[in-house]
Order: structure tokens, then C-alpha cells, then sequence
């Protein structure tokens, strides 16, 4: 079903470029080179701390692969890079980078536990759910909204915005379950952790029913929505709007292009997105809010983001490989007692290397020049003269 | 709220604030050559890292300052060769340049620092300058520093007086941020002057970290900048790119911390989430306009390509 959605600015609908197509310089070619030498730096890595490269697979595969429940992890995991990723694209469409995936799922997080602890469990779990979702979805594009409206009403970079609100929505959480006014779980004892009280049974996400397996619908949800996306950019006027703006905004005005509208609703539809995982994210075991609970998905999901370069089929792959290297990391450290933080070695490298190779990269093939350009301009320009 | 609170408060904020204002000062040198490095705060934590590394190895914490320094303009050195040559996108860099930072730290101190080895470290003891140290609040806050605090005050000082905006060094890196390209043309070297700019923003930040780990902490855990180098970074924006502002965002971003621990016991009921909050807000405000003053160099974040 993933082969029908591409971002890819061709007439046709594909999955991957054609191979002739494809060169020293192609965004596909680098992202493979990038991936190549940042898991060689990975292993070497790991080589230090005592571990040869085949323990270093095995662990992983071990922890991906190895059993339902480490499948069950990942998939969630993926769920929730998906939808950061896919929100970070439709902003970046309209030319905006959102940096604070962080913030906005610790809002979202906490704006689904808000109406989580308050719902009674006799509601219906569809209705539940759906409500601390919507929440959520609410709050994390409100969020963005700050940055967007400081964007376009004062011309502040939207980058150090969204980078600045994720600090503030990190606090946020903490207070939200420090004060026992807020979301804190009633105090028994002195023993109390600072989380939130679980959420109601009526708004926690439904297993997907596989056998020892703790994926949720979480990842059902995410790939419907990665597709919608796609379908959005590729082939609505809202798609057209968003490329239109973030190619040229004054161009787009002069079209009649509601430029400001445009580029308010991409980065608040990514503020939407992430928001709804922070919500996933709650409503999946161990069910609460807690300080932290954000735990890298809005970095992690920034990386896919860049990595797929607008492409949907890309951020279900990258999404998916993401994931499971999350859940694997903690396998490498318990089962080949490498460090956990070489996968986010790994990770920043890969985006460190893509950056850096930003220059040399492009979809076009080299044209070789066949004979010196010819300045035909300059004696023109003298004669006006 | 008596003397004795104050003082604390004072104190603690003060030892916040000197790293903080290190790391903030040599950033703001940076950005007016017209480079963000959002990586000040990979550079605190490797700086951090390495201080507390070679001061165990050697059992020298000078040496183990000056790793820190050396450690930092390494970093630094990579983060130019990003965003001044290959004219990466420097926010994207900074931030994936920290998760590095963060990544391969964590993962020196598991395989390098194990069995404690990161705790009994060779640190800095406090020097109290005599007669100064007894003035009241200001002496212990101030004048009770380690031998390299005292040489961080002097780096800030020394920063700010050679890159003032009245210097030959000061203006060009004042003319490469405003206007990269008019400032080639009059034969400047840009993209040098910038790569300076990175290196002095990177040794401060690497000193600021290993003053961090070697006078204050005085040991290396995970992650133990927490945010410090971002709100360095914030510290600029929000002090608007001069001297003077810096360090009152500096002192009063301290304080605030400091205000942290002290609060609860005074019976004042703000939640300390609160304060971890207000540096940011402040700098949200700042960043977007709505605080006169001096506006951010027009070239930052935009890289030079050539005359054109």
C-alpha cells in the first residue's frame, strides 16, 4: 500500500528513482554513503568497548527482531517517528524547520493525560480515546502555533522558537506532575512518584492483539496518517499551497496564495502531529505522565524528517529502521554490554554527514561541460553603457 | 529572608553563572562573526568530559583545564570546517552536533570512567582572596572562587575588552556578521575571521565545561551540562549580542537557579519548573523583537560563499 504514496516531484507515481537516474551526487546515493560510514563508526565504536561486530548484530538483531515483545517495542517506537516525521515535512514544504518536536508531544502528553484522568471509564473506549487524542493533536499544533504566529506577525526564525518552546514544554511537564493542583497522582505517602495518575481504561490504546506482543494501534494510526500526508502534499491545493510558499512567498502572494495562512497552518499541522504522539505516547503502557516521558522522539523524529527529504515512503522506512535501532540499543548494551548511546553516535553522525554533504548533493546529473561558458552578457552590459 | 539566604542564593548563582557567562561570551563572538553554534552545548559537555578525563589520567586538574580547552577547540574545529567551509546548515549541525557530544561522552565515561572513576577527581580547591571574601553577599559569591574560576573571570574580561566594538578585531568581526559580502569586498578574510569566531566560541565553551566539572561538580556524570550550553546560547539573544546584556542575563539566569533551592525554604510557593522555565520565556520575548535594543547580526546563520 506504501507504493503509491511518493513525494518525488515526477509525473509518475514511484517508489524509487530510476536507476539511470540515480548518481555520485543523487540525495539517495549520500544518504546510503551516510549510512555506510556512520554504522562502520558505529561498530568501530563498539569495537573499543570489547565487542566484535558479529556480537554487535547479533545483540541487535536480537533486540529487534528477536522476540514479539522486542517487535512490539520497535513498531511503537516507529509509530511515533512517523508522525513527527511526517509533521516535520508538511512545515518544511512551506520552507519552515520545526525543531520542537520535543515541546509539542510534551504537550500533547500532557493535554491527553488532562482529559485521560478525567474521563470516567464508562465511556466507550472509541470515544475516550478519540477524545484524548483530539486533546492532544490541539495542544501540540497550539503550541507550534506561538512559533508560527512569532513567525509571521514579528519575522522570528521559527527554528530558535520552536528549539526555546521545547525547554519550556519540558518544564511544563515537570510541573504539571509535581503539583499535586495539577495532574499529580494523589499523595499517599512520601513514597509518591511525581507522575500523573493512570489514565482511564477508556482512553488507553488497544493492543493490536498479536501474541505477546505489545504493539498498539499506535502504528495503524501513524502509517494512515503518513499516507494521508502524502496524499495531502501530492495531490491537494493545500500540498500545492504549502510548496508553493515555501518555494516563494512573494511569488505565491502575487498568485493570490494566502501566504500567511499557508505557512501558519504547515507548522501548526506539525506542532498537530507531534502533539499526537506525545498523546500515543501516554496512552500506551505504563499509561502515565511522567518527567521525561518524551524521551529524544522529537530529536529522533527530526532526523527521520530530514533523512526522507519529503519523501512518505522514505519516512515509513527510515521510521521503521529508527525504531528498531532504538529498541536494539538498549539490547547492545544488556546482551554485548556495548553503551546504549552509540545508537545516538550513529543517529547524529548520520544527520552531521548529510548536512555537511548538503552542498555536493543534487537531484540533477552533473552536466559535463563540453566547451568553456561563453560570457555573452558582459560586452552587452558595456554597450548599454 | 535573612543575610545568610541571601548570600547562598548569591553564591550558588554566581557559580552558575560564571560558566554560563564564559560559554555565552565567546558564543556572542561567534554569532557577530555571523555563526550560531547551537553545539556550545556538546562544547561544555566534551569540555566537561575531557577536563575530568585527563585529570584522572594525569592526576593534574590544570592539565586537566587545559584538555578541556583543547577538547573544545577540536570540537570547534569540526563544527567551522561544517558551517563556515562546507556551509552546512548550522542549526541543523548544532543540534545533531550536540546528541554526538552527548552520544560519545556518555559512552567514554561507561567505557573510560567505570567503577567510579569519574567521582575522586584531582579538582580545583578554593582560593578566598583575603579582606574581598569577608565583604558581605559579594565576598563569598565572588571573591571565594578555585584558582580556575578565577582565570574564567579573567578569560571573560580579556574577551570582552579584545572584541569590544571600539577594537580593530572587535569591528571586523562585527563587519563579517553585518555584511558578509561588503566586508569581502574590502578584503576581509570572511570565512577566517568566522573560523576564529568558531574557535573562540569552542575554547570557551570547552573551559566553561571543564570549569563545570573540575571547581564546581567536580566530577563527570551523564549529560551534566543539562541544557547549560542552550541557555548560553539563550543568554546572547536575550542579553541582544552586548557585553553588558549578557551578563545580566547571565547573573539574573543563575539566580533563578539558584532561587531553585532556596525558595522552598523561605515557605515562597513557586513551583521550581517555573524558574527552569523563565530563562526561555525570556529569551522568546527577547529573540522576537518585542525588547529594544540591538538586533541579531543580519548575517547569522547565513554562510559567505564568495564575492560576489
Amino acid at each position: 500500500m506504501t507504493t503509491s504514496i511518493t513525494s518525488d516531484r515526477g509525473p509518475r507515481l514511484r517508489l524509487l528513482p530510476p536507476i539511470q537516474h540515480l548518481h555520485l551526487r543523487h540525495p539517495l546515493v549520500i544518504a546510503l554513503g551516510a549510512l555506510v560510514v556512520s554504522a562502520v563508526a558505529g561498530l568501530a565504536l563498539a569495537a573499543t568497548a570489547g565487542a566484535d561486530p558479529g556480537t554487535v548484530v547479533d545483540a541487535l538483531v536480537d533486540g529487534t527482531l528477536g522476540s514479539p515483545f522486542a517487535i512490539g517495542t520497535s513498531l511503537n517506537n516507529a509509530a511515533l517517528l512517523m508522525l513527527v516525521a511526517a509533521g516535520f515535512t508538511v512545515a518544511y514544504r512551506a520552507g519552515l524547520v520545526n525543531v520542537g518536536g520535543e515541546g509539542q508531544i510534551c504537550l500533547g502528553g500532557i493535554a491527553a493525560t488532562a482529559v485521560g484522568v478525567s474521563i470516567p471509564d464508562s465511556v466507550p473506549v472509541p470515544l475516550g480515546l478519540a477524545a484524548a487524542l483530539l486533546a492532544a493533536v490541539l495542544a501540540g499544533a497550539a503550541w507550534a502555533g506561538i512559533a508560527a504566529w512569532l513567525r509571521i506577525r514579528r519575522g522570528t526564525s521559527e527554528i530558535i522558537t520552536t528549539l526555546l518552546l521545547n525547554f519550556v514544554g519540558l518544564a511544563l511537564v515537570v510541573l504539571m506532575v509535581q503539583e499535586p493542583s495539577l495532574l499529580r497522582q494523589p499523595m499517599t505517602s512520601s513514597e509518591t512518584l511525581p507522575q500523573s495518575e493512570p489514565l482511564a481504561v477508556s482512553a488507553r490504546l488497544p493492543l493490536l492483539g498479536l501474541d505477546r506482543n505489545p504493539a498498539t494501534i499506535a502504528i495503524v494510526i501513524a502509517v494512515i496518517s503518513v499516507i494521508a500526508v502524502g496524499i495531502m502534499l501530492r495531490h491537494t491545493i493545500t500540498g500545492l499551497r504549502l510548496r508553493s510558499v515555501g518555494l516563494s512567498d512573494t511569488a505565491s502572494a502575487r498568485f493570490g496564495v494566502p501566504v500567511d495562512r499557508t505557512a501558519f497552518l504547515g507548522l501548526a499541522a506539525a506542532g498537530g502531529f507531534s502533539g499526537l504522539a506525545g498523546g500515543l505516547l501516554v496512552a500506551s503502557a505504563p499509561f502515565v505522565l511522567a518527567d521525561g516521558f518524551s524521551s529524544g522522539f522529537g530529536f529522533s523524529g527530526l532526523v527521520v524528517g530530514l533523512l526522507a527529504r519529503g519523501s512518505m515512503t522514505a519516512v515509513i522506512a527510515v521510521s521503521t529502521l529508527f525504531g528498531f535501532l532504538v529498541s536494539g540499543g538498549i539490547n547492545l548494551q544488556l546482551a554485548a554490554g556495548v553503551p546504549a548511546s552509540t545508537i545516538t553516535v550513529v543517529q547524529s553522525l548520520l544527520i552531521i554527514l548529510i548536512a555537511g554533504a548538503a552542498w555536493w548533493t543534487s537531484t540533477s546529473k552533473p552536466q559535463r561541460k563540453s566547451r568553456p561558458e561563453v560570457h555573452t552578457e558582459a560586452p552587452a552590459r558595456e554597450v548599454l553603457v | 529572608m535573612n543575610t545568610a539566604m541571601i548570600t547562598e542564593v548569591f553564591t550558588g548563582g554566581v557559580a552558575f553563572a560564571i560558566p554560563l557567562l564564559l560559554a555565552a561570551t565567546g558564543e556572542s563572538i561567534s554569532e557577530r562573526a555571523g555563526v550560531l553554534n547551537l553545539s556550545m552545548e556538546g562544547m561544555m559537555l566534551t569540555g566537561a568530559f575531557a577536563g575530568v578525563l585527563a585529570s584522572v589520567s594525569t592526576g593534574s586538574a590544570v592539565l586537566g583545564a587545559v584538555a578541556g580547552v583543547v577538547a573544545g577547540l577540536i570540537f570547534g574545529l569540526a563544527q567551522a570546517l561544517l558551517s563556515v567551509r562546507l556551509r552546512a546548515d548550522q542549526i541543523v549541525v548544532g543540534v545533531a552536533a550536540n546528541a554526538l557530544a552527548l552520544g560519545l561522552t556518555t559512552f567514554g565515561a561507561r567505557v573510560l570512567l567505570d567503577a567510579g572513576k569519574g567521582q575522586n577527581v584531582p579538582a580545583f580547591a578554593d582560593v578566598r582572596v583575603p579582606v574581598l571574601s569577608d565583604l558581605p553577599i559579594i565576598g563569598p559569591a565572588v571573591f571565594g572562587q578555585t584558582l580556575l574560576g578565577y582565570f574564567c573571570l579573567a578569560v571573560i574580561a580579556a574577551l570582552a575588552v579584545i572584541f569590544s566594538r571600539r577594537t580593530m578585531p572587535g569591528i571586523r568581526i562585527d563587519a563579517v556578521g553585518e555584511d558578509a559580502t561588503s566586508a569581502g569586498w574590502t578584503g576581509l578574510a570572511v570565512n577566517r575571521i568566522r573560523v576564529a569566531g568558531v574557535l573562540i566560541a569552542s575554547a570557551a565553551g570547552g573551559l566553561a565545561g571543564a570549569h563545570l566539572a573540575l571547581s564546581e561538580v567536580r566530577s563527570f556524570s551523564e549529560n551534566m551540562t543539562a541544557g547549560m550550553g542552550y541557555l548560553a546560547v539563550v543568554a546572547v539573544i536575550a542579553g541582544r549580542w552586548k557585553v553588558s546584556g549578557i551578563l545580566w542575563a547571565a547573573l539574573f539566569f543563575g539566580v533563578a537557579r539558584a532561587m531553585q533551592f532556596a525558595l522552598p525554604a523561605i515557605g515562597v510557593n513557586i513551583p521550581y519548573a517555573v524558574l527552569v522555565m523563565l530563562p526561555y520565556l525570556i529569551a522568546i520575548v527577547a529573540v522576537s523583537g518585542f525588547v529594544g535594543g540591538r538586533k541579531a547580526p543580519s548575517c547569522l546563520t547565513v554562510p559567505y560563499i564568495g564575492r560576489v
